[in-house]
């Protein structure tokens, strides 16, 4: 499998040209604005990226997991920011690939393909870590639900057209009572709140958003209703390796800079860094290759339709790990070249893998859970089979 | 050694605490949004005697000791770390004034700096490997009254802003290091100019910025120590330098893991407050047991520096000890706040990019393990 194929390989060079191109050469000024890049996304439009996860009679391009993958590991190369831009798009168009009827499908697709964007609304401000315990509610009244609530820390919020909302359709059973539902940009009531001024991916675009008796038509409920939880577990399932991707980017980033760094630092070949420096480079490689190989792997388990919900908790763990302890040892290789150069910025935005879409520490919940059913049936089995 | 401070000790440390409470904790947001260099706030250190901690009382010093000095650094780092950074560059300068001028160079120039009428910067690193070796490496030439000086300093605090700078510059064309000679420099000599401040990524209010000389004639009496002595004034002040940004970090890891200690109780998940969560415990506890470690090295190697003992073996310890765990201080203690902890309107982010700076070191970050290993194995 780590052999990628020629139409792979032909996916990874088209994302690297346009990253090369549209994003590398303004993603330092847009970390400094913390402006979100529309001219990204006209340029996104004509090549129908933002349209990757559409299946083709949707119009839409149909990638693989794995090719998706590929893609934001050189948007997480080029700019995390835009990256997450685009992993957040795709995000919410994965809630309705999970329980989207075929007609929710076309209304929701149709925009991804002409170049809009998506994002997906689950985190409130007491309901985080645990995404259950949201207070947003969704009322059923004749052929339409009411919105009422607060959504933070949204991805896209500010800019998309379409988006995936959480609410309880009933709160006495909390999170058994949560649905989601698609709604649509501009619906009277759906304002957006602040905007985060954050740490990194600043030219991503992270807001507040505001319901207040927002009338969406009971069609725009997805699966039935106390479905919520489970779409956007099985959401988060499929979307956490794209944070696993975006990290791979970023580390491999943070290796080649650094190479960079020391190649213009010493261009005497007598006077070379010494071992020290040069096996931390060689641990930085290790790191991003096994990083990446356990990506491609669990790319690879969905591509293949076997459970991969363990593997995508542990690959989002380990990349995101991997990107910001390398990113961290760039800067300090660095020294303060990487302190005042562009080099910080990959660190900074290293900071956030760890933490959204599950923090680290959520994702470990669930690979432990895992661990300790698994481990005994393992050991069971090699004491039965050596009897 | 005593590993208990004294009395004295503990006195300057907390008036450094209630000072910084008091002139550092309401100005740090503003200061690390505009970058703008706090004339107001390094006048009222000069007060406090904070800019000549450790100088001779006969020049003006309040001639505390280097325990006082890295307690004043911790103490002020714990609200602003910048400010300590504007205060660490200038002691390099006076460090390297009081330890190697001569009885006319100490009078001319540290009284001004104990009482901060004149900002002091000291300045050794450059874009080639090491000083001396690259193409825009500080040349000094040898003129029949003096030196003649061209080349480039890069990254330089205080850039700018100081009134002397104490350089190092190379007398021998591709002798390198072997032919470094410190000099004492004004800032306003006819041809030094300071380039564009860097941007930075932490550490704001602090200004960084090349020094470029074209031309600058020093006199005889410029030059600090004696020729060729300038690796082994910078070996020993540049640990200095690395001892008080040690102190720094810990300073910046205290503050942060306060922080979080004290979010965490109030993060309600899960029907709890995430305090009562084993794993966020264990983040705290590895954070403050870190930082409690470094504090311990921070003030052994201040100690036998105040005793007059060899001291840059422990300093390159507890500066490799923090290359591996001082940043993580703050990526935990921000993990500990999540979502919340990633937010430019909550203090972490400030404190995870001031760390990011006070844990480089001006030197190859293979410097300590360099020095380390070669203390054992002599």
């Amino acid at each position: 499998m780590s052999n990628l194929t020629a139409e792979q390989k032909q996916i990874q060079q088209t994302a690297r040209e346009f990253v090369a191109k549209h994003i590398i050469p303004v993603a330092a000024k847009l970390d400094k604005s913390g402006e979100f890049h529309p001219f990204l996304v006209d340029e996104a439009r004509k090549s129908k990226i933002f349209a990757m996860a559409v299946p083709k009679e949707f119009g839409g391009l149909d990638y693989s997991a794995l090719a998706q993958a590929l893609v934001l590991e050189e948007w997480g190369y080029g700019c995390a920011g835009m990256g997450t831009t685009l992993a957040a798009s795709v995000l919410s168009m994965d809630s309705v690939l999970v329980a989207g009827t075929e007609e929710q499908k076309k209304r929701f697709f149709e925009p991804m393909v002409r170049g809009e964007i998506g994002s997906f609304g689950l985190t409130e401000p007491g309901a985080g870590s645990d995404a259950g315990s949201g207070k947003s509610t969704a009322v059923k009244v004749g052929d339409e639900y009411v919105l009422n609530g607060t959504k933070c820390w949204i991805t896209n919020g500010g800019f998309a057209s379409v988006y995936v909302i959480y609410a309880l359709t009933d709160p006495s059973k909390g999170m058994k009572g949560l649905s989601a539902f698609i709604v649509e940009k501009g619906r009277p009531g759906f304002t957006i709140g602040t905007v985060d001024h954050k740490l990194g991916i600043r030219s991503s675009n992270t807001v507040e958003l505001l319901f207040k008796d927002v009338h969406i038509p009971a069609s725009n409920l997805l699966g039935k209703e106390g479905d919520g939880m489970k779409i956007a577990m099985k959401t988060l399932d499929m979307a956490r390796p794209a944070i696993a991707a975006l990290s791979v980017g970023l580390a491999q980033r943070a290796l080649d800079e650094c190479v960079k760094h020391l190649q213009k630092k010493y261009p005497d070949p007598k006077v070379q860094p010494g071992q020290t420096l040069q096996f931390k480079l060689a641990d930085m490689r290790i790191e991003v290759e096994a990083a990446r190989q356990l990506l491609h792997h669990t790319m690879d388990l969905r591509d293949a339709g076997v459970p991969f919900s363990v593997e995508s908790a542990l690959a989002k763990d380990f990349c995101a790990d991997v990107a910001m302890k390398i990113t961290a040892q760039a800067v300090q290789l660095m020294g303060t070249y990487g302190y005042t150069s562009e080099i910080a910025k990959l660190m900074r935005d290293a900071k956030i893998m760890q933490i959204y879409e599950g923090t680290n520490q959520i994702q470990r919940l669930v690979i432990s859970r895992a661990v300790l059913t698994a481990a005994p049936a393992a050991l069971a089995a090699a004491q039965k089979a050596g009897k | 050694m005593s590993t208990h401070l004294t009395e004295e000790q503990e006195l300057i440390a907390k008036n450094a605490r209630d000072f910084a409470e008091e002139y550092l904790d309401p100005i740090v947001a503003e200061l690390d949004r505009t970058d703008v260099f706090p004339t107001d706030v390094v006048k009222k250190m000069a007060e406090q005697d904070f800019l000549g901690l450790f100088l001779p009382a006969e020049f003006g010093g309040a001639e505390a000791g280097y325990v006082s000095f890295v307690g004043v650094i911790e103490n002020l780092s714990r609200s602003c770390a910048a400010v300590a950074s504007i205060v660490v560059n200038h002691s390099l300068a006076a460090y390297a004034i009081q330890r190697w001028g001569t009885p006319a160079q100490k009078q001319d120039y540290l009284p001004a700096l104990a009482s901060a009428k004149t900002l002091g910067a000291f300045a050794v690193y450059e874009n080639g490997p090491t000083p001396g070796v690259g193409p825009d490496a500080l040349m000094a030439v040898k003129q029949p009254e003096g030196w003649l000086l061209n080349g480039t300093k890069a990254y330089v605090r205080n850039a700018g802003k100081a009134d002397i700078y104490v350089v190092l510059a190379c007398t021998e064309v591709a002798a390198g290091a072997k032919a470094l000679t410190a000099f004492v420099v004004s800032g306003a000599a006819v041809g030094l100019t300071v380039g564009e401040p860097a941007e930075t990524m932490g550490l704001k209010g602090c200004p960084v910025a090349n020094l470029v000389f074209k031309n600058v004639m020093l006199a005889e009496s410029a030059m600090l120590g004696v020729p060729n002595q300038g690796m082994v004034i910078a070996a020993e002040t540049l640990s200095l330098g690395a001892l008080a940004e040690a102190a720094q970090t810990v300073g910046i890891g205290q503050a942060a893991v306060e922080h979080a200690a004290a979010y965490s109780k109030t993060r309600v998940q899960f029907g709890r407050p995430i305090s009562a969560l084993q794993a966020i415990q264990t983040l705290l506890a590895e954070t403050v047991t870190d930082c409690h470690m470094a504090r311990l090295g921070v003030l052994h190697a201040a100690q036998l520096m105040e005793d007059g003992e060899p001291f840059q073996t422990e300093v390159a310890m507890v500066k490799q000890f923090l290359a591996r765990l001082g940043s993580k201080m703050l990526l935990d203690t921000v993990q500990v706040e999540g979502g919340f902890g990633y937010s430019e309107t909550m203090p972490l982010p400030r404190l995870f990019r001031d760390i990011a700076g006070t844990t480089l070191l001006d030197a190859p970050a293979d410097f300590p393990e360099k020095t380390i290993a070669a203390a054992l194995l002599a």
